[in-house]
């Protein structure tokens, strides 16, 4: 086949795509990221109902495949303190890791495929003295649950961290990387401006061609 | 090749516009026209334009080799001397390009002819990449055309793949940059915004009158932000003679397209590839203007100013007889005469395809006719696929 084979597009000037790379600097792959259904909706990539529709899916099959624990603590041992949520498998309470967020793989943006779930980091990725704040490992930073999240909406609350550290399903470390919020830094004044774009003016208003 | 005609999509604004195509339609004309679509062979793919479009890129890469060492030829081409450096630079460095399009003359049966290397500031690419794409899947699902076509265009893919090689490591932040006032241009930006978002770049957009110069040297974006890498849809020729064309040397900022690509954007690469290549049956004959060996042109020939864009002051000659020709502001740089390869003639259209390059990967194919045979900025995309 001499054409692509999937084409994406992303609302023009809204920066939605993260990078990924494993914990341990391997490959990277472009995939999108949603931590919950109301980032989803503002992305304003996929439409509302289908934002809910992969939340859904990736619920469901998060608790389908999730790994189950017995108490809270021995959840929260693997994978952090607040990284666990209850839930109810085969008519029994159960402890399961939180669903973290959903990713998508680019191809599969604006077509089907299923949504992959994520879980928090594991406490060997992200051991406990990492959690807090200004640990240098800002990927582990935990913000606060929020108590309106639903178990299909956001484990994390509003970080406004650039990097986050995922599980995957398969118990791949991973980190995603939020390009669209870039801290601005303090830079040097500006000397001047309007030093290019004069020779449109005399030519026409088209310079391509 | 043939041109056949196809019936639109009923409503096939809404289906273009659904793809943020916004020009479809210019000053009140068609200009993505689906009413008709040129299909090709595998083989007139591959053999006719594929791999001349490769060959005529390695032409290229060698004629820029050859003009950095050869001052004569940097100053035929109108090229400032305060800019060699910055030019010789970035070819040493191998500062990576994007895109470019070479506006072949191909009628299926004999060689493809170029015509032109639209290596700086191409565009007509969303159409291209994405547009027809989606006309030809929607072709296929309701069986306006065989569903087993297909199309020369793996423009997105190559393109997203590309972002992520311009640097390594991958850059982070990159901006972007056009003129105000121009929807065509403004669009090809966006387009290329979005496919750099999905290489994960961090991609900003700034008019390029809004750019600005830091204390320190650097350019800065309409915010301030310091510019570390440009993509900028404004040709090189027009950078080099404005206001900060004294900081771009300094400015430790990799420009997309690179500075080395002014070598082989102006329309003075044309008889330079032709000295290196005589006869080269994807080459037509071309001259300086004022070469003696012009007159080995006869009265039928084409005469381009060394730099203009949308076939602005380009004059056709028949006869020794102006046949068609266009104003425009261009020619102050000299002309190249060039030996006339008459486009085909498909019912009084006349088509120049558009071989796209990805990384300098052919990989994409846009035609686009006009009625006359110089294609302007009024000629129409009509878009293609390939037989099965």
């Amino acid at each position: 086949m001499k054409r692509s084979t999937q084409i994406g597009l992303a609302a023009a000037g809204v920066v939605l795509v993260a990078t990924y790379w494993s914990l341990s600097g391997g490959e990277t792959d472009d995939s999108l990221i949603y931590n919950n259904l109301s980032e989803c909706r503002a992305a304003n990539q996929l439409s509302a109902s289908q934002c809910e529709q992969r939340f859904n899916e990736a619920s469901a099959n998060h608790l389908r495949d999730a790994k189950k624990f017995t108490s809270s603590a021995s959840c929260e041992q693997e994978y952090g303190a607040s990284g666990c949520q209850s839930a109810t498998w085969n008519n029994a309470q159960v402890f399961i890791p939180a669903l973290a967020g959903i990713m998508l793989a680019r191809q599969f943006m604006s077509g089907g495929g299923a949504a992959q779930p994520l879980l928090p980091p594991t406490s060997s990725a992200c051991p406990p003295g990492t959690r807090q704040p200004g640990s240098g490992r800002p990927e582990c930073e935990q913000p606060a649950r929020s108590s309106s999240s639903s178990s299909s909406g956001g484990y994390y609350g509003g970080s406004s961290s650039r990097s986050r550290a995922y599980t995957t399903t398969t118990g791949q470390a991973m980190v995603a990387r939020n390009i669209s919020s870039t801290g601005m830094a303090s830079t040097p004044s500006v000397a001047s401006r309007g030093g290019f774009g004069s020779s449109s003016r005399s030519y026409s208003s088209s310079s391509s061609s | 090749m043939q041109r056949l005609r196809v019936a639109p999509r009923k409503d096939w604004q809404a289906e273009v516009e659904r793809l943020g195509f916004a020009y479809h339609t210019l000053d009140g004309e068609t200009y993505w026209d689906e009413s008709v679509a040129y299909a090709f062979s595998l083989r007139e793919i591959e053999e006719g334009i594929e791999a001349p479009t490769s060959e005529i890129e390695g032409l290229c890469f060698a004629f820029v080799e050859r003009a950095l060492k050869d001052e004569e030829i940097l100053r035929r081409l109108a090229i400032p001397e305060t800019q060699w450096g910055l030019i010789r630079d970035s070819w040493q460095r191998g500062d990576r390009n994007l895109y470019g399009r070479l506006d072949l003359a191909y009628d299926g049966k004999g060689p493809a002819k170029l015509l032109e290397y639209n290596a700086d500031t191409p565009t007509s690419l969303f159409e291209a990449a994405v547009v027809q794409w989606d006309w030809l899947e929607q072709a296929m699902a309701r069986g306006a055309i065989s569903r087993g076509c297909d199309q020369f265009n793996s423009l997105h893919e190559r393109l997203i793949a590309a972002f992520g090689g311009l640097r390594n490591p991958k850059p982070e932040r990159m901006h972007f940059t056009c003129v105000q006032g121009s929807f065509e241009d403004k669009g090809t930006v966006d387009y290329l915004i979005d496919c750099a978002s999905q290489a994960g770049i961090d991609a900003r957009f700034t008019f390029i009158e809004e750019i600005g110069l830091l204390a320190d040297g650097r350019f800065c974006d309409g915010a301030s932000l310091p510019i570390e890498m440009l993509f900028k849809l404004y040709p090189w020729e027009w950078l080099f003679h404005e206001q900060y064309a004294s900081a771009l040397a300094g400015a430790r900022c990799q420009f997309v397209e690179p500075p080395w690509k002014a070598l082989v954007s102006s329309k003075g690469l044309l008889p330079y590839l032709w000295e290196m290549a005589p006869g080269h049956p994807n080459l037509l004959p071309a001259y300086f203007e004022g070469d003696p060996r012009c007159a080995e042109l006869g009265a039928n020939h084409v005469r381009k100013p060394l730099y203009s864009r949308e076939g602005a002051n380009v004059t056709l000659v028949e006869g020794g007889a102006v046949r068609d020709s266009d104003d425009g502001p261009y020619g102050a740089e000299g002309f190249i005469l060039q030996a006339t390869a008459m486009l085909p003639n498909f019912d009084g259209n006349y088509p120049v395809l558009g071989s796209w390059l990805v990384a300098s990967q052919p990989c994409g194919l846009g035609v686009r006719e006009d009625t006359t045979p110089i294609t302007k900025n009024t000629s129409r995309f009509v878009p293609h696929f390939i037989e099965p």
